[in-house]
């Protein structure tokens, strides 16, 4: 036994490009309560909020905006070697986790419509448990593509159901 | 039971319909079901003085058990199991035959008076629906016996294992169980839905209205006397219906368990019975879980987390109804086949975990007892301090979780405890973990804490240890599955 080990960070970063489609993913998960708030303030009239409460909103928004993405780009990462997959994701909570390359039953490859604009896709592998799909979004779409055929390859080279 | 006919399977290799008995069955169900259409229309019907509408009022349901019967029919050859079934929409469910993890054989009070059972047929699928589902309503009990020895057997072990089961009685109920049915959730519920149903009822009928406080004169009693009183009556009645629920899912419960099949029996049921069979190799492991009550009682109840079985299939998965926890424990020893993990002590997690339950119970019930106080200084009504008794529980609280902690990796198996309203102590086997989750939020990696997750197939997918000092967690989930860290460990 050698002195406790750590587990180090997944070597991989995702695509740079990930910290826009993440901003532009925050602004929209932002506009849709501001609208709700403007809307109810002002035609509809439901109640009157002071300023400050516009004001504090929108420096929660910026901020919201303009760290998170930055914070999630530095959390977000993945390895990939023969008999395991690795991923960090998260910002508040960061998660870690690892699934030995035998017990992957499905790899999916999304493009969603936002990541698409970046030229960007998401790469889940699920295993047996519901509680154990790891999920790689933000990355570029080439190398999503040869990670898919990759873990295809490597998955289908063990035996057994996986479970 | 062997016979000399051939065996199930090969019986059931052509299509055939299920047995013609639940002709009786599906009939008087159906007419349980629309009884209330059925009173409507005979009642409409002697109104108008006509006979022929009372007629189609019968015949509507058994027309449609007919028409069940005769459209649905089922058989399983070339290693599958295929239901047809449906008039307009034709419905083909087919499954391989080795994908069978558990077979439950279900008689309510009118299967038992024909001496039939329904066979659900479990295989993990993820799929909650219905329609999904591979039922095989209405069987003769032997032939659904014979069905589920021999499918399980084709789903495990090749070689042909002497049919002649020696069963081994694990545990048998015991009346004196009905004791600690108050003391569990599920009675509670039970409870409040009786009473629930019951403050409706006094409410449609304008109980509430007409009732008034100051009419009520017992002789001789003052409130003082009679609040005491009415909770009292309250608590017995609560106490009467878990009982008795308890008693209608438990009573004749028997676990046992064929070393030659490698299959744990369990049978259960007063009125309704239950027969569920698992698999051994899909056994990964067990939960003892202790309800607040249950545990001060000296009680625990114990479920199997089963491969392919999700939590939504609970049923299937009770090893032991609540009972004492002497009981309970040689049982997890014996479904386990060794008793480290259930005797050994487990290992604390620190006194960072312990402070991080103390802050997460005691700020909350703070900030509630410091709300009350303030209200009250600004003249709200007194008995909002009531709400500065939220300290002392949440110290209570807070100083079991703390002790509830704890976890163990031995002999093969990863065991982790946690909890105070329900404590849990959760065995997996290393084998059946395919995949760890390290979860920590921005807290908990400041106190250098992880909550270490073992993901599995079966039961709540996921055996968490909370709260674990992060190099313990890497070094348990290193040393469970060595091969797979040491590569991303430095």
């Amino acid at each position: 036994m050698d002195a406790t080990p750590t587990l180090r960070e997944p070597s991989q970063r995702v695509s740079p490009r990930a910290r826009q489609m993440w901003r532009l993913e925050a602004l929209v998960q932002g506009a849709f309560p501001t609208i709700g708030l403007v809307v109810l303030a002002g035609p509809v009239d439901a109640f009157d909020l002071p300023w400050w409460v516009w004001v504090l909103w929108a420096l929660v928004l910026a901020a919201y905006v303009a760290i998170v993405p930055s914070w999630r780009y530095l959390v977000h990462r993945w390895e990939v070697t023969d008999t395991a997959v690795y991923t960090q994701t998260g910002w508040w909570v960061r998660e870690r986790r690892i699934a030995p390359m035998s017990r992957i039953q499905t790899v999916d490859h999304v493009e969603g419509a936002v990541s698409r604009l970046f030229g960007l896709a998401t790469v889940t592998v699920t295993t047996a448990s519901a509680a154990g799909a790891l999920g790689i979004s933000g990355l570029d779409k080439e190398v999503a593509r040869r990670l898919v055929d990759d873990l295809t390859v490597k998955a289908d080279a063990v035996e057994g159901d996986a479970t | 039971m062997t016979e000399a006919a051939p065996s199930e399977l090969a019986r059931d290799a052509e299509w055939q319909r299920l047995d013609p008995r639940m002709l009786l069955v599906h009939p008087i169900r159906e007419v349980l079901r629309y009884l209330p259409v059925i009173v409507v229309v005979v009642l409409g019907s002697t109104a108008a003085g006509g006979e022929q509408w009372q007629l189609i009022g019968v015949g509507i349901p058994v027309g449609l058990g007919l028409l069940r019967y005769l459209t649905t029919s089922f058989r399983i050859s070339a290693g599958r199991i295929e239901l047809r079934r449906g008039l307009l929409n034709r419905h083909v469910l087919s499954t391989p035959v080795d994908r069978v993890r558990t077979v439950d054989l279900t008689s309510s009070p009118i299967h038992r008076l024909l001496g039939l059972t329904k066979v659900r047929i479990g295989t993990g699928t993820a799929s909650t629906s219905d329609e999904d589902r591979i039922d095989l309503d209405g069987l003769p009990l032997d032939r659904a016996r014979a069905l589920r020895v021999e499918l399980l057997q084709t789903s495990t072990a090749d070689d042909l294992a002497a049919p002649e089961q020696a069963e081994v009685d694990v545990v048998t109920f015991d009346p004196a169980w009905l004791w600690l049915a108050p003391l569990t959730g599920s009675g509670v519920v039970i409870a409040a839905a009786a009473l629930g149903a019951l403050s409706q009822l006094l409410q449609t009928t304008g109980f509430f209205e007409s009732f008034d406080t100051q009419r009520v004169h017992a002789p001789g009693a003052s409130p003082a006397v009679l609040v005491p009183l009415l909770v009292l009556a309250v608590l017995v009645v609560i106490s009467l219906l878990s009982i008795g629920g308890y008693a209608v899912t438990n009573w004749g419960f028997r676990l046992t368990r064929s070393r030659a099949a490698k299959t744990w029996h369990l049978t259960r049921g007063l009125l309704t019975t239950r027969e569920t069979t698992l698999d051994d190799d899909r056994l990964a492991g067990v939960t003892l879980s202790e309800p607040l009550g249950l545990r001060l009682a000296r009680g625990a109840r114990l479920s199997a987390i089963v491969t392919g079985l999700s939590k939504s299939q609970q049923g299937s998965s009770m090893l032991v109804p609540p009972a004492p926890r002497r009981v309970v424990e040689r049982v997890a020893r014996d479904v386990l086949d060794t008793p480290a993990p259930v005797d050994v002590d487990l290992l604390p997690h620190g006194p960072r975990a312990t402070r991080r339950r103390w802050t997460r119970a005691l700020l909350p019930a703070l900030v509630v007892a410091l709300g009350c106080v303030g209200a009250v200084v600004l003249d709200a009504p007194s008995w909002l301090l009531v709400g500065v008794l939220a300290v002392p529980v949440a110290t209570l609280l807070a100083a079991d979780r703390s002790r509830s902690l704890g976890h163990a990796l031995v002999v093969g198996h990863l065991v982790s405890r946690s909890g105070c309203l329900v404590r849990r102590r959760r065995v997996i086997e290393v084998e059946h973990v395919i995949g760890w989750n390290l979860r920590a939020t921005w807290f908990q990696r400041r106190a250098g804490l992880t909550t270490l997750v073992a993901t599995t197939a079966g039961g709540s997918q996921a055996v968490p240890v909370l709260d674990v000092p992060e190099d313990e967690a890497v070094r348990v989930a290193h040393e469970a599955l060595p091969d797979l860290l040491a590569q991303f460990t430095r």
